[in-house]
């Protein structure tokens, strides 16, 4: 008796884990059944829709499946629907991998997007390429796409983001900068890069802190930045972290001017961050502010549309990561009204996108540029009582 | 000096935190001899509930008034239905079963909540700059509530009859069911001072340290190495080993590298597991593990 009560116990934990298991599975929607060539397009999503990555996975999920919806209903592609299958890497780069393996070898999608995130990104990119399928991921690091044959990327360039800080800090003389970043993916390389890109304005890093994506307290990190006496601080990492971070350096009584990355164009971070984040300086996309925005600006008709219906469905503004999804999107989307789902084909398709306006800025990929993006896709945004402004 | 004195101050709050999630697992242990891997869990669902309670427009101390008692209800209940059908409890069993628990709370919490962290409002107060040293007007809410509630939670344990009834049925289980003690109910107060203390470091530590479905996992982690400072037995030791934790995290975060702030806890826990299995205290327990 006893032991079978045992038994019984451990049968209802291991059945308890099983349920979270069930939480995490992948969740498809669209049309049913019909897998033969010429039928519905596979579509393989992989995002970070649950861990450190979720302010960024959950509204390009909603992205992805608000286009999917839209682009069924006005008939699908050539008279073929989409069939999104849409995955959660937990923003972890094994997890990544897992499910990319997944979409590849048993779904056998005809192109995958995402990650969400860098570091799980480039977890996916040598799945992508020993497959042979183009791959479009909405993250940052310049390094996914460097060099690669079917991977093509959507979120500004790192470097692209670096040029135009460092044009800022030209403009207004600084010379000495204190970075703290992100330790993962979206963080590698950048203080490097800096010093690299900043070396004819004679800008030098003056420490370089870390701090994991998901950390809560970073006053080890901002001492150091204190420490180190610079004349502006560049802090580059995603919300929560990136906000928590900006609120510690004003807590700390840090008063130089302090830099943000592009990573940080969400709700979660005005939240996150309050007050604190007021008179911060960062390079962002059109989208954010897009009220602003001047009619002529070959992006407002797209970035106006965009909101509009995101809003309608969500009751929510899109963050700049929706409009990483939407660009990786409805490129593959142009692509496969172009090349159909021949993977070769639809390859050179993406690559041959030319000034297609979208999101994140004009796009122009090229056999050498799978990001698409320069520094004139960015404006120096900053934040003022809870909402981007455009600085200056 | 000024860095040496400010890392060691947020620690404290960061620590505090962790003592008082040690302090519900000691609360448990003593009683029982279970280890409850859910314990992260109440401060996880205590921030996300005065949360929405906050969003739905509730004044926060309302707010809190409402979530702890529920936290505390839901402690009970999980204890009702999954610890007290199990007829012959052992730390293995217990480990395992509240681990599926904890997993399935965590299930709920990211169904109900979603997947993104966030932070009540800041309890009243301004911050301030003292000799160099930034002081978060929340990091003395935690310090000063954490002592409160500590001191609390070992006055009942060690002064009242309830109390110290409850450390008889963990000592004399059948002695103490011939005075007339009830093993039944004293599980029942354990489970319900530890959702107390659970609840409480979940509110305190949300406006600094945010509060999202899975952030139980690393309070419970560290709130567990804290109390295996003091064999599982000690709340003193459990309290004040959660700090010296904090401290020591924001040391080493600060001197050798951020990145070995997460790493700390489990060297520690590894240490006193091989040096000091009975606690740091040293008292060697033939009735105990």
């Amino acid at each position: 008796m006893q032991r079978s009560m045992r038994w019984l116990s451990m049968g209802l934990a291991i059945g308890l884990a099983g349920s979270l298991a069930a939480c995490s599975e992948s969740k498809s929607t669209g049309a049913a059944t019909g897998t033969d060539a010429g039928g519905e397009i596979k579509v393989g999503v992989v995002l970070d829709i649950t861990g450190a990555g979720a302010s960024l996975g959950v509204p390009e999920r909603q992205t992805v499946e608000l286009l999917a919806e839209q682009v069924n209903a006005a008939g699908g592609i050539n008279g073929r629907k989409l069939k999104l299958i849409i995955e959660d890497n937990q923003s972890t780069e094994d997890g990544a991998a897992k499910v990319t393996s997944k979409l590849l070898n048993t779904e056998k999608v005809d192109i995958l997007l995402g990650a969400s995130r860098t570091g799980p990104s480039l977890a996916m990119r040598p799945l992508a390429e020993k497959a042979e399928k183009p791959m479009i991921s909405f993250a940052a690091n310049a390094k996914i796409v460097e060099g690669s044959k079917w991977v093509f990327k959507t979120a500004q360039n790192d470097r692209v983001v670096l040029e135009k800080m460092v044009d800022d800090m030209k403009a207004k003389n600084i010379t000495k900068v204190a970075v703290a970043r992100d330790a993962s993916g979206f963080g590698e390389g950048i203080p490097e890069m800096l010093t690299e890109i900043g070396k004819s304005a004679g800008i030098t890093v003056t420490t370089v802190q870390k701090f994991a994506p998901d950390a809560t307290d970073f006053t080890s990190q901002m001492l150091g930045l204190r420490d180190s006496n610079p004349q502006a601080v560049l802090i580059w990492g995603i919300p929560p972290a990136a906000g928590l971070a900006q609120k510690a350096y004003k807590q700390l009584a840090l008063n130089v001017p302090v830099y943000q990355s592009h990573g940080i164009g969400n709700q979660a971070f005005l939240d996150t961050a309050g007050d604190s984040a007021n008179g911060l300086l960062a390079p962002m996309g059109r989208m954010l502010v897009a009220d602003q925005l001047k009619a002529d600006d070959p992006q407002k008709a797209v970035v106006t549309k965009f909101i509009a219906d995101f809003k309608a469905k969500y009751n929510a503004n899109p963050s700049t990561f929706a409009g990483h999804a939407y660009d990786g999107f409805m490129i593959a989307v142009e692509s496969l009204k172009k090349a159909g789902t021949d993977a070769v084909k639809l390859r050179d398709a993406i690559e041959a996108t030319s000034k297609w306006p979208g999101i994140s800025g004009v796009f122009t990929m090229t056999p050498t540029d799978h990001s698409g993006l320069t520094k004139d896709a960015l404006m120096i945004v900053t934040v003022d009582n809870k909402a981007w402004k455009v600085a200056g | 000096m000024t860095d040496l004195l400010q890392l060691v101050f947020s620690g404290l709050a960061q620590g505090t935190i962790y003592g008082l999630v040690a302090l519900g697992f000691v609360a448990i242990f003593a009683v029982r001899e279970i280890v409850n891997l859910v314990q992260g869990e109440y401060a996880a669902l205590a921030g996300l509930a005065a949360i929405s309670a906050v969003g739905a427009g509730l004044p926060l101390l309302v707010a809190i008034v409402c979530v702890i008692p529920l936290v505390v209800g839901v402690a009970v209940l999980l204890e009702r239905m999954t610890i007290a059908p199990v007829k012959k409890m052992t730390p293995l069993t217990s480990i395992i079963l509240t681990l599926g628990v904890s997993t399935a709370v965590k299930a709920v919490m990211l169904l109900i909540w979603g997947p993104e962290a966030k932070g009540l409002p800041n309890f009243p107060g301004s911050d301030m700059t003292l000799g160099g040293v930034s002081i978060r007007s929340q990091e003395l809410w935690v310090l000063g509530i954490g002592a409160l509630v500590a001191y609390a939670v070992i006055w009942f344990y060690e002064h009242t009859v309830r109390g110290k009834s409850l450390r008889a049925c963990a000592e004399q289980p059948i002695a103490a069911r011939l005075v007339g003690i009830s093993p039944r109910t004293a599980t029942v107060v354990a489970f319900a001072v530890a959702g107390f203390t659970g609840a409480v470091a979940g509110i305190v530590g949300s406006p600094i340290y945010l509060s999202s479905w899975q952030s139980g996992l690393s309070l419970g982690l560290k709130g567990f190495v804290a109390a295996t400072l003091g064999g599982l037995t000690s709340l003193r030791v459990a309290m004040i080993g959660g700090m010296a934790l904090g401290v020591l995290e924001n040391l080493v975060a600060g001197y050798l590298s951020s990145g070995y702030r997460d790493a700390v806890a489990f060297v520690v826990l590894v240490l006193v597991l091989l040096f000091r299995p009975n606690g740091l205290a040293g008292k060697t327990s033939a009735v105990r593990v």
